[in-house]
């Protein structure tokens, strides 16, 4: 690393201050390639990630490919039902044992040098193995490189390269029963489906983060698309919208007012049919879950932002989005659709494009989510070196904090809570003047 | 698919249709959106069309079953291009530049009586904000002859990248 590199970082990452009610975010946060590389240690080999649901590997032998943290792993259902993740790397020497995306599949064979292991991780032929010394040892040392651990939660796995990590539910906290509020939307339970957006942002990955926290850019940004959803008859409001930090770096958004959710809350570009259906299901809930429960689960959207790379957006339907760092100003992402299910089917034509219309690279909406953040990318390199002017303000709200009142889902509280625990993880610095408020970290419990 | 019978033209509704006919009709249509006509875009639509783009994934599924990346029935169309034409579009304003190449053009017999089927490649270019991306694909339309030239029924953009790659969202129709 250059002294340029060292010497900006050593400005502290984060200013907050509770006489001016000020909160601003050193930009290096998101170009510097030092942060990034102290991201990867100290964030995401360390805490947990989300690796996959369950249901995209639903029988056994299923596997998928994908790298996370930069790691290539295989995330695979063994012979007995186990799901597994195993390092995509062949213990021999290296090389990517699995080279096909997702299939079926008992057994992985390296074709460097035909080493093949069944998908427990066990050896299951070393070619010519009268060469080597020991064959027992050297098999049960050869075994495929688990990922030290794999909890699941509602059908989400998570895996952690830190065999040290506290137990996923532990690390969840709050936001673990908003992931069960999903799985209770339907009776069925929810499934994922093929048809996975993958694309890749020039944006940093906090970014990401920040645009799905921030309620504040909805009608800017999104102003054709709110145009579009008045144009068909719904309003679209701003009012009791609610932010909350849920610890941990977790955060939520309680969203009543944009737009409607499939078989949750009906609008009239949805069609009668839908209507009826909607309400079925809502009674339906109402007498599985009670009436207070299916309130919180129907009558509003959610964006819950699970640390570090997990976004559920419980919206226009439930999509699953998981962010992939590359570099400081690359971010690869990939959304699965999530579904009831069992499902009438005009419910589900529906939804898929309900979802897709706003939800994802060719949206009518995502598209300038996108254009937003990789303009901050760019925009921020006006203020490379410029000391106090290189920093982002995210005070909005402050003023409320401090008086108590819960954070607003158009105010930036949600990313200030992010960003304490990010630099908690990562350092580089707090400078807080003031006092905070007692109130501030205030989580949601509709338990 | 790829089927065996390609043909240099094809009679549908009574009218014979060449290959030279389709081809100046994506050819048309790749003016028309590189120079950002969306009026006349809307226009190559019949009434109840659809425009789709399946995600990298594709299996040949019904986008209705699946996610995709469009998934756009005729209202959505037409609130697209409203979006596109206005200047609060920001993911496409100012406009990318684009520059399309159209090739491998083929005519297959429609399933719907009166339709036919289109294969053909495509490279597309876009230029915006310093950078530059390029798509590849294929388009497996359905179109109708009617008195006022060929129209849609389904335009579809099969993609042939593995994923989107960095900064190819698709925020102009592709
Ligand atoms: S590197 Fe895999 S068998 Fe040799
Ligand atoms: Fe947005």
């Amino acid at each position: 690393m250059s002294s340029e590199v060292s010497e900006r970082v050593a400005e502290p990452m984060l200013v907050e201050d509770w006489e001016r009610l000020t909160f601003r975010v050193n930009r290096e946060a998101y170009r510097s390639p030092e942060i990034f590389a102290r991201e990867r240690v100290d964030v995401w080999l360390r805490t947990w990630l989300y690796l996959g649901h369950e249901t995209e590997i639903p029988d056994v032998n299923d596997f998928k490919v994908r790298t996370i943290a930069g790691r290539p792993l295989i995330f695979c259902r063994d012979t007995e039902g186990q799901v597994r993740a195993w390092l995509n790397s062949c213990p021999h020497r290296g090389t990517v044992l699995c080279r096909e995306t997702e299939g079926s599949q008992r057994r992985f064979q390296c074709f460097y040098h035909a080493w093949t292991f069944n998908n427990d991780g066990t050896v299951a032929a070393i070619p010519d193995d009268g060469a080597y010394e020991d064959i027992e040892s050297l098999q049960k040392n050869m075994m495929l490189r688990a990922v030290p651990r794999l909890e699941i939660h509602e059908g989400y796995v998570f895996i952690s390269f830190n065999p040290d990590v506290p137990p996923l539910l532990e690390h969840l906290g709050d936001a673990a029963d908003y992931m069960t509020m999903i799985e209770q939307q339907h009776a069925s339970g929810v499934t994922t489906l093929p048809g996975v957006q993958l694309y890749s942002v020039r944006g940093n990955w906090k970014l990401a983060v920040e645009n799905a926290m921030d309620g504040y850019h909805f009608s800017p940004t999104h102003n054709t698309f709110v145009g579009y959803l008045r144009e068909s008859g719904f309003a679209v409001t701003d009012d009791n919208q609610y932010a909350y930090n849920l610890g941990n770096g977790h955060s939520l958004l309680v969203l009543t007012g944009h737009g409607g959710r499939i078989s949750m809350v009906w609008e009239p570009r949805f069609g009668e049919d839908e209507r009826v259906r909607t309400e079925e299901h809502r009674a339906e809930m109402v007498e599985r879950l009670g009436e207070e429960r299916a309130h919180y689960i129907a009558d509003e959207s959610h964006i819950l932002f699970v640390f570090p790379n997990l976004l559920l957006f419980d919206i226009e339907g439930l999509s699953i989005r998981q962010l992939e760092p590359v570099a400081p100003g690359h971010t690869d992402v990939r959304a699965w659709q999530l579904v009831p299910r069992e499902e009438h089917p005009d419910s589900r034509a529906l939804r898929m494009k309900t979802v897709v219309s706003f939800v994802g690279p060719g949206g009518l909406a995502t598209p300038d989510d996108i254009e937003a953040y990789e303009a901050v990318q760019r925009g921020i390199e006006a203020t490379r070196g410029a000391g106090d002017l290189d920093y982002s303000d995210m005070s909005r709200g402050m003023r409320d904090e401090v008086k108590g009142e819960q954070g607003r889902s158009i105010d930036e509280g949600a990313m200030r809570g992010f960003w304490r625990y990010w630099e908690e993880a990562v350092g580089g610095g707090l400078a807080v003047t003031g006092d905070r408020p007692a109130s501030f970290l205030e989580g949601r419990d509709v338990r | 698919m790829t089927q065996a019978d390609v043909r240099g033209s094809i009679e549908v509704a009574g009218r014979t249709i060449t290959r030279g006919d389709i081809e100046d009709f994506l050819y048309a249509e790749a003016d028309i959106l590189d120079a950002w006509d969306y009026d006349g875009w809307f226009a190559l639509f019949e009434e109840g069309a659809r425009y789709e783009v399946p995600t990298t994934d594709y299996r040949g599924w019904s986008l209705h079953t699946g996610g995709s990346f469009v998934d756009d029935d005729y209202d959505l169309i037409k609130a697209r291009v409203k979006r596109l034409k206005s200047r609060k579009a920001h993911a496409e304003n100012p406009h990318s530049r684009t520059h399309r190449l159209i090739s491998n053009v083929r005519l297959f017999p429609g399933e719907e009586e009166g339709t036919l089927r289109i294969r053909a490649s495509f490279v597309a270019h876009r230029a915006r904000d310093g950078q530059f991306d390029t798509y590849v694909g294929w388009y497996e339309h359905v179109v109708v002859p009617t008195d006022a030239g060929l129209k849609y029924r389904l335009r579809r953009t099969i993609l042939g990248h593995e994923a989107l790659p960095v900064g190819a969202r698709l925020s102009f129709i592709l």
